[in-house]
C-alpha cells in the first residue's frame, strides 16, 4: 500500500449532510450553549471544577500537559464533577453512620491537593486553603499519621472528626458565598452555593438517597449532613444537555454497550449420593457478580445469566456468624440445616464460615502496589475517577509504615509513584490526583512493573499485594492469557498476591479478571459506585488485604443413609476434584481477616421424592444399604452407629498465610443442627438463603419450582437485621427491580 | 486555520452567543465530514456531528487558545466518533435473545446506505476494517491531511506511535486489498 493510493482517501467524496440534520445540530448546540450561559452556577462550577483542587479530576497541571488531552478530559468534567459531588455526599453520609474516617478522606484530599502547583491564577494563593484545611483536619484527628480508619472503632474519635468536618463545611460554604472569585476557591462540596434542582431523579441518586435514610447513629449531626448530601446530589442533577446525554449513554442505555465478557458456566447439577457422595470445592470470597447484577438491574435490565454467580452474590453481604477467638484457629464453621423454602421436602445445608478478625495492632505491614489502567476508555466518573477516589480512601486506611507504589498502564506503562511510606500520605495522594486517562491498554507490561515494585519492597512478614484497577481487557501487549496467568501464578508463589478492582461496564472482561485474581490468590471485586468502592477497599480493607488463611477448601461427604441427592448452590467455577482436597499443591481461595464465606447445599433426605431414578442394575450395594436404613433417615436405628444420625461430614482444609502444609478441620453435620422451620434459622442464614434463591432465579432456576421474586422479598424482609450500611435494603430493592426488568 | 477561528472561539469561551453560533456554523460541515470518514454512514455521521456540537457548547468555555482551535475541535470530534463507533460495535455483539431490546432501541448505529457504499467503498471498507488506532491514524493523516504530529495530538498519543500505526496499517491494507483482488 503506497502513500499515493492512501492519499486518494482525501479526495474521495463524502456525501453531503442533510440540511435538516445540520439545522438540528446547530439548534441543539445553541440550546446547550444557552443552558450553560444562563446558569451562573454552571459557570462557577466549571471554573471550580478546573481550579478546584478538591475535585477529584486530574489536577490542573496534568490537564495542561498537552492541549489535545486537555479537551478530552475536559469534556466530561461536568459529569464527573456532578458525580463526584454525589460521591462527596456518600462520604458525608458514611460519616453519619459513625465511621469517622471517610470524611477525613475528603479532607485529606483537600489538604494534599491544594498546595499543588496548579497552573495559572490558582497558584497565586494555595496557602490560605491549606492553612484553612489544616486546622480542621488536625484539630479533631490526632495527626495525619494516625490512620483515621482505626478511629472508626472508637466512636468518640469519630465524632470529633465529624465536628471538624462539619465546621469545615460551614467555613467553606461561607467562603463560597462571599467570595465568588474563581481563584483559590476553597475546595468545598459547595453545599451552600448550589440549590439548583435538589431533586434526586436518577436511580443512582435515588439509591444514595436511600442510604441517607438509613437509621442515623448520630442524630446530632445527621440532619445537617443529610441536608448537605442532598445539596450535593442537587449538584449532580443540575445537569446540562451534555451531561444528560453522557449519563444516558453510560448509565441508562447499556444494552448497546454490552460487550462484557463472562465465562459460560453450567449450573451445578443434582447428584446422587450413592454415585457421588463427596463434593469438593474451593471457597470464594469474590463479590464482583453482585455489583454487576445490581448495575444491570438498576438500569432496568436483567443481568446476563453468566454474570450471575450465586456464591458471589451470597458472599457480598456481611454476616454476623460466630467468630473464632484466636488467630490460631483462623475461622469457624457454623452449620445449620433447614427446610428448603422452595421445596419443603428438601433441606438446605448451610455452612457459614467466619474468619478471625485481625485487630489493627496485629495487622501486618502492607506493601501495596496500585496498578491502574489509564487507557482512554477509563475516562469517566464511573471509571478512573472512581478508582482514584477509592484508592484515596484506601490510603487513608493504611498505617504510616505501610507502603504504596503506583504503576499506570495504557499505551505504555510507567511508574507513577515509587513505593512510598504512607507517612508521606500527601505525596501519595498527589500522585493519585495526577492520574489521567489516555491511550490504549497494555496490561501485561504494567503488571510486570507492578510486580517489580512489589518485589523491590518485599516484606516477608507483611502483606505484599498488587491491586489492579481496570475497566477491561488487556488490549495490547501480551495477549496470551495463559502466559499472563502463568506469570501471576508464579508471582503468587513468591508471596505477592493480586487483587482486582473492576470498574465500568461495556468492556469489562469478567472471565479474565476472575481467572487472574484466582491465580494470584486475590479477590476480584466489581465496583460501580464510590459506596461500593468504600465497601470493598475500606470496610473490607483488612479482609481484602490481610489473608488469615489461604487455599481454603471444603469437602462435604453426604451420608447415603440419610441423604439421597444433593446439589451445591453456586461455586460452579470453584469445583475441585475429590483428590484435590488433600493435595496441598492445588490452589484454592483465601479467607481474609473477618471475612465471611457461605456455602449452601440443597439435599433430598432419604424417602423424599427424588429427581434421579434409582438404577435398575448395578445399584445393588447401595440398595442394600437403603434397605437396612429403612424409610427415611429419621427411621434409622441407633444400632447403625452414631454416624447414622449424621447428614454429612464437613471437612475444611486451610493453610496459614505463611505455611505450605494444610490443616484439617472436621465437623459432622448432625440432626442437632437442624431447624424444623426456615423461620427458626438465624437471621443471617435466612437472608443468605434469600440471596441464594434470588441468584438462582436470575440464572433461570431449574430447581426452584414456583418460588418467585415475591417469595424472595418476603424471606429477605424477615431477615434484614441491623443492616447498618443499607446493603440488605438495597438487595430488597433489586429484587423488586428484577420483577420488572427487561429480559 | 485562520486566526478568525481562534478569536471567535475565545469570544465564545467568554460567553458570546453570536461568536459561538458562527463558529459551529463554520465548522459543522468539516465535523460532519470527519465523522463520516470514521463511520462510513451518513446518519451515524450526523449523529456524531450533533453530539460534537452539543459538547462544544460547554467545552468551549474552557477553551483558552493554547492550542490551535482546529486541533482542539478535531480532538473532540475524534473522541466522540470513536466512542460512538465503539458503542455501535457493541450493538452487533448482542446475543439473539437481546434482539427485542434492539428492536425497541432507536435505530442509530446504522449500516452504510447504498449511497454511502458507492463512494469509494473498497478502500474505505478496508480502512475501517483496520484495528481502531490504525484506522484512526490513516483517517487523520491521509483523510484529513494532518501531519503525524497533529494526528498524534488528536489521538492523544506520541507522534512515533502514529507513524508506527500508519506503517502497520499500510502493511495490513496491502494484504486485505490484495486478497480482495
Amino acid at each position: 500500500m503506497s502513500d499515493k493510493e492512501l492519499e486518494k482517501l482525501k479526495s474521495l467524496p463524502v456525501p453531503e449532510p442533510s440540511a435538516k440534520a445540520k439545522a438540528a445540530a446547530l439548534a441543539a448546540a445553541m440550546t446547550a450553549f444557552d443552558a450553560a450561559s444562563e446558569n451562573t452556577f454552571e459557570t462557577i462550577a466549571e471554573t471550580r471544577a478546573e481550579k478546584n483542587p478538591d475535585a477529584p479530576q486530574e489536577s490542573a497541571d496534568v490537564i495542561r500537559l498537552t492541549h489535545a488531552s486537555q479537551t478530552k478530559r475536559r469534556l466530561p468534567m461536568r459529569v464527573r464533577h456532578g458525580i463526584y459531588a454525589t460521591a462527596a455526599s456518600i462520604a458525608v453520609v458514611a460519616l453519619g453512620l459513625g465511621t469517622g474516617m471517610y470524611y477525613t478522606g475528603t479532607l485529606r484530599m483537600e489538604e494534599s491537593a491544594a498546595p499543588e502547583p496548579v497552573a495559572g491564577k490558582l497558584s497565586q494563593s494555595p496557602e490560605p486553603v491549606t492553612s484553612e484545611a489544616k486546622p480542621a483536619l488536625s484539630q479533631p484527628a490526632p495527626a495525619p499519621s494516625a490512620p483515621a480508619g482505626r478511629a472508626s472503632a472508637n466512636s468518640g474519635k469519630g465524632k470529633a472528626n465529624k465536628f471538624g468536618a462539619s465546621r469545615k463545611f460551614e467555613e467553606s460554604e461561607a467562603d463560597g458565598v462571599a467570595d465568588m472569585s474563581p481563584a483559590a476557591q476553597p475546595p468545598a462540596p459547595m453545599g451552600g452555593v448550589v440549590g439548583l434542582k435538589q431533586k434526586a431523579e436518577s436511580k443512582r441518586a435515588y439509591r444514595r438517597d436511600n442510604i441517607v435514610a438509613v437509621p442515623d447513629l448520630n442524630g446530632l449531626l445527621a440532619g445537617r449532613e443529610a441536608e448537605q448530601s442532598r445539596n450535593d446530589i442537587g449538584i449532580a442533577d443540575g445537569s446540562t444537555v451534555e451531561r444528560k446525554r453522557i449519563v444516558d449513554d453510560t448509565v441508562t442505555q447499556p444494552p448497546r454497550e454490552n460487550r462484557d465478557q463472562f465465562e459460560t458456566v453450567k449450573i451445578n447439577p443434582v447428584k446422587q449420593v450413592s454415585a457421588e457422595p463427596v463434593s469438593t470445592f474451593s471457597i470464594d470470597v469474590d463479590t464482583a457478580s453482585y455489583a454487576f447484577v445490581r448495575r444491570a438491574l438498576n438500569a432496568g435490565r436483567m443481568p446476563q445469566k453468566n454474570a450471575v454467580r450465586v456464591e458471589e452474590m451470597i458472599n457480598y453481604f456481611p454476616y454476623d456468624y460466630p467468630a473464632p477467638e484466636t488467630a490460631k484457629t483462623p475461622f469457624k464453621a457454623n452449620v445449620t440445616v433447614t427446610p428448603a423454602p422452595w421445596n419443603p421436602a428438601n433441606k438446605l445445608l448451610h455452612i457459614g464460615i467466619k474468619g478471625y478478625e485481625i485487630q489493627s495492632k496485629e495487622r501486618p505491614h502492607a506493601n501495596l502496589v496500585f496498578l491502574i489502567d489509564v487507557s482512554g476508555s477509563m475516562q469517566g466518573a464511573d471509571r478512573l475517577e472512581l478508582v482514584k477516589n477509592a484508592f484515596r480512601m484506601l490510603v487513608n486506611e493504611l498505617k504510616p509504615d505501610d507502603t504504596v507504589g503506583i504503576v499506570v498502564y495504557a499505551g505504555s506503562s510507567g511508574v507513577a509513584l515509587e513505593p512510598t511510606k504512607v507517612a508521606k500520605k500527601s505525596k501519595i495522594i498527589a500522585a493519585i490526583d495526577k492520574l489521567g486517562a489516555g491511550g490504549s491498554t497494555a496490561g501485561a507490561e504494567g503488571i510486570n512493573d507492578a510486580y517489580r515494585l512489589a518485589e523491590a519492597n518485599f516484606d516477608k512478614e507483611g502483606v505484599n499485594r498488587v491491586i489492579l484497577a481496570t475497566d477491561g481487557d488487556f488490549n495490547v501487549g501480551i495477549t496470551n492469557r495463559e502466559e499472563l496467568k502463568g506469570f501471576i501464578e508464579h508471582k503468587r508463589k513468591t508471596g505477592i498476591f493480586l487483587s482486582i478492582l473492576g470498574v465500568g461496564q461495556g468492556n469489562y472482561n469478567d472471565a479474565l479478571m476472575q481467572k487472574l485474581a484466582q491465580n494470584g490468590n486475590g479477590t476480584a471485586a466489581y465496583v460501580d459506585t464510590l459506596n461500593e468502592a468504600r465497601k470493598v477497599l475500606v470496610d473490607e480493607a483488612s479482609s481484602t488485604l490481610f489473608p488469615i488463611a489461604k487455599d481454603v477448601k471444603i469437602q462435604v461427604e453426604f451420608n447415603p443413609v440419610m441423604v439421597s441427592e444433593y446439589r451445591l448452590i453456586g461455586y460452579e467455577t470453584r469445583a475441585l476434584k475429590r483428590e484435590d482436597f488433600n493435595n496441598d499443591k492445588v490452589d484454592a481461595g483465601d479467607i481474609g481477616s473477618g471475612h465471611t464465606v457461605t456455602a449452601i447445599y440443597e439435599f433430598t433426605p432419604k424417602g423424599a421424592p427424588k429427581l434421579i431414578d434409582d438404577l435398575r442394575y448395578g445399584g445393588r450395594v447401595a440398595a442394600q444399604g437403603e434397605d437396612k436404613s429403612g424409610e427415611g433417615g429419621a427411621a434409622a436405628k441407633p444400632d447403625n452407629g452414631k454416624t447414622a444420625y449424621e447428614y454429612a461430614f464437613l471437612k475444611l482444609r486451610y493453610k496459614l498465610p505463611n505455611e505450605d502444609k494444610s490443616t484439617l478441620v472436621t465437623t459432622p453435620v448432625t440432626k442437632a443442627m437442624e431447624r424444623a422451620k426456615i423461620s427458626d434459622a438465624p437471621e443471617d442464614v435466612r437472608f443468605s438463603v434469600a440471596v441464594a434463591a434470588f441468584g438462582q432465579l436470575l440464572r433461570g432456576a431449574p430447581y426452584l419450582k414456583d418460588y418467585s421474586y415475591d417469595d424472595v422479598i418476603t424471606l429477605a424482609k424477615s431477615a434484614r437485621g441491623d443492616d447498618p450500611f443499607g446493603y440488605r435494603a438495597e438487595f430488597l430493592n433489586l429484587v423488586r427491580l428484577a420483577k420488572s426488568a427487561r429480559p | 486555520m485562520s486566526d478568525g477561528d481562534k478569536e471567535l472561539a475565545l469570544k465564545a469561551a467568554g460567553g458570546c452567543r453570536v461568536s459561538f453560533a458562527a463558529l459551529v456554523e463554520r465548522y459543522y460541515d468539516r465535523i460532519y465530514r470527519l465523522a463520516w470518514r470514521f463511520s462510513g454512514a451518513q446518519d451515524l455521521a450526523e449523529d456524531i456531528a450533533q453530539d460534537v456540537c452539543v459538547k462544544l457548547a460547554t467545552a468551549i468555555r474552557s477553551f483558552r487558545g493554547e492550542a490551535a482551535f482546529s486541533t482542539w475541535i478535531w480532538r473532540i470530534t475524534y473522541t466522540t466518533a470513536t466512542d460512538k463507533l465503539r458503542a455501535g460495535q457493541r450493538m452487533h455483539a448482542v446475543e439473539p435473545s437481546k434482539i427485542v431490546e434492539l428492536a425497541d432501541a432507536s435505530p442509530d448505529a446504522g449500516q452504510p446506505s447504498p449511497e454511502d457504499a458507492a463512494m469509494g467503498a473498497d478502500l474505505w471498507a478496508a480502512v475501517r476494517g483496520l484495528a481502531p488506532q490504525q484506522r484512526d491514524a490513516v483517517l487523520l493523516v491521509y483523510g484529513e491531511d494532518m501531519s503525524h504530529a497533529e494526528a498524534a495530538a488528536v489521538m492523544g498519543c506520541q507522534e512515533k506511535t502514529v507513524s508506527w500505526h500508519l506503517h502497520e496499517a499500510k502493511k495490513r491494507l496491502r494484504i486485505t486489498l490484495q486478497a480482495a483482488g
